[in-house]
């Protein structure tokens, strides 16, 4: 979150190391990759060699359309997603306050949020026609729930006791919204924006095979029809990696950094 | 006002009463609202039919038996799917978790391949198996396999080296050691490996049902997109929502709770 959460590590070039250690598996499964699909002759229709899928790759980079695939996907996750928190987080803290009330609405957030995300294609495709409209509204489906529930979930796991102190201690609403309800509630906030993003991520590549002619899930679907497989996986790839690197190096240590700072809450 | 509190009142005393109830009431104003909107009529009926349209509809579905054939197919490959992905799973997840080396080398790789997303494999797939049922079966496979995986060798790598030590030095055998201390310690993750990993096939199935479509739930919401028939697309999610809430929460819920009072004692502090 904040500067103090770097570690600074006494071995010099130890980040380094460990991100090469990470690296090597995948380098050697790349290089096995190519041995295998060499030594038995693989027909490239079925799997495509290495540099046949790099040079696809560096071609898809330099006509730009790779750039475009990927600007539109990562644009409609973060209209959605952005949208989603703005709406669930409020939702979810109103919904928390009141225990009856909280009970109550459960049930009803827990079938939403199995719903989320792919379930909805069909229907958001019939009311939004085929475009960012449709995705960007199963996105914030996958996402709004997850959240929602997570947030009632979350603020309904502080402790009474804490919210009873802050009241005799005379905090106004506003003060226990802000110092009591938002922090206690925050780690299980972050976790519910991680596995929302999650499906939200599947849901999108769904969504984008079936309902719009722009962005990764189009450009893997688009590859399949003229059997160009170099392109569909270099696609996943980028898929993977994309991912990889949102979830790793944004929402992981975002997840971490709350939980080891407000995450005291939960404890008692 | 009174009036409302006076419902609130009832609702409290009889789920007090009746626990399962407090599933069920919930969604009784949430059907009272979309009826009222639908008979409102601000958005077209095509867009938003009303509750007794798709009764209607679900009833005929039933009625024709295409309902039933279709959730027997979805609940068919979910079944195989999940066990075959367990039963890779669990094995691959016990080794990688006993073993360092192992662990460093396939860690990266489980990461990447479990980013890269079921969904992302179905154009390639189409291209090996074509339209049917490998791809589908393949697709669940992969979406189950992962999580599984994932959290069982998590779960081997959080039992206190301690109890193992404690165990060896009693002389238990390695075999022991495993069965007795190292998999029942894992077993609370194993089972929130599974859980997740079939929320994730579901989602998956569906996609999977859309996308190649020959039966199946998801396929029957497609299909009725197709037809423009709102109601069918309705029931589809319906069915998905309760069968999946049903699992969920009287199934897999319960044994993650049950697992977790009886084994999760090792990993607490």
């Amino acid at each position: 979150m904040s500067a103090d959460g770097v570690t600074f590590s006494p071995v010099p070039y130890a980040r380094t190391w460990r991100a090469l250690k990470f690296m090597a598996p995948l380098l050697l499964l790349v290089v096995l990759w190519q041995v295998v699909v060499t030594a038995f002759d693989v027909n490239p229709r079925i799997f495509p060699d290495v540099p046949t899928v790099l040079r696809a790759g560096w071609s898809t980079i330099e006509d730009g359309s790779l750039a475009a695939h990927v600007g539109a996907s990562l644009w409609r996750v973060s209209v959605g997603t952005v949208l989603a928190i703005l709406t669930a987080v409020p939702l979810g803290i109103a919904m928390g306050v009141s225990r009856g009330v909280s009970d109550f609405l459960t049930p009803l957030f827990r079938f939403f949020s199995v719903l989320a995300g792919i379930a909805w294609i069909p229907i958001a495709t019939l009311w939004f026609g085929y475009g960012f409209g449709a995705i960007t509204f199963v996105i914030f489906n996958a996402v709004f729930f997850v959240v929602a529930y997570n947030t009632l979930l979350g603020v309904s796991t502080i402790p009474m006791p804490l919210r009873h102190a802050a009241a005799a201690l005379g905090a106004s609403r506003w003060q226990t919204l802000t110092e009591i309800l938002l922090p206690g509630a925050l780690p299980n906030i972050v976790t519910g924006i991680r596995t929302g993003m999650g499906f939200a991520w599947r849901g999108l590549i769904a969504a984008e095979m079936i309902a719009t002619n722009v962005g990764l899930g189009y450009m893997l679907f688009l590859a399949r029809d003229f059997y160009r497989t170099e392109v569909i996986v270099f696609a996943m790839i980028v898929i993977g990696v994309i991912w990889l690197v949102l979830d790793r190096f944004l929402l992981a240590p975002l997840e971490r950094a709350t939980v080891e700072r407000w995450g005291l809450v939960q404890q008692s | 006002m009174i009036a409302l509190y006076s419902i609130w009142g009832y609702y409290a005393r009889w789920t007090a009463r009746w626990p399962a109830l407090a599933a069920f009431v919930p969604f009784i104003p949430l059907i009272a609202i979309w009826a009222f909107l639908a008979w409102l009529e601000i958005f077209p009926r095509v867009f938003l039919p009303g509750p007794i349209d798709v009764v209607e509809k679900a009833w005929e579905l039933l009625y024709k038996g295409i309902l039933t054939d279709y959730l027997a197919d979805s609940l068919a490959r979910l079944a195989v799917g999940a066990a075959a992905g367990m039963a890779i799973a669990i094995p691959l997840g016990v080794f990688v978790g006993l073993n360092k080396k192992a662990h460093d080398f396939s860690w990266p790789i489980l990461l990447f391949f479990q980013a890269i997303g079921d969904i992302a494999w179905l154009p390639i797939l189409l291209v090996w198996f074509g339209f049917g049922l490998t791809t589908m079966t393949f697709v669940i496979v992969y979406t189950v396999l992962f999580p599984v995986v994932l959290n069982t060798v998590l779960g081997m790598r959080s039992v206190k080296p301690d109890l193992r030590r404690a165990a060896q030095s009693l002389g238990a055998s390695p075999a022991r050691i495993l069965f007795e201390v190292t998999l029942p310690g894992a077993l609370p993750n194993i089972i929130t490996g599974l859980r997740n990993g079939l929320g994730y096939g579901w989602r998956a199935l569906i996609a999977a049902e859309i996308i190649v479509g020959t039966s199946g739930i998801g396929f029957l919401m497609f299909d009725a997109r197709r037809a423009g028939s709102v109601e069918e697309i309705v029931v589809g999610m319906i069915v998905l929502g309760v069968l999946w809430y049903i699992v969920d929460s009287w199934l897999l819920a319960p044994i993650e709770r049950a697992t977790g009072q009886r084994w999760g004692l090792v990993t607490a502090r």
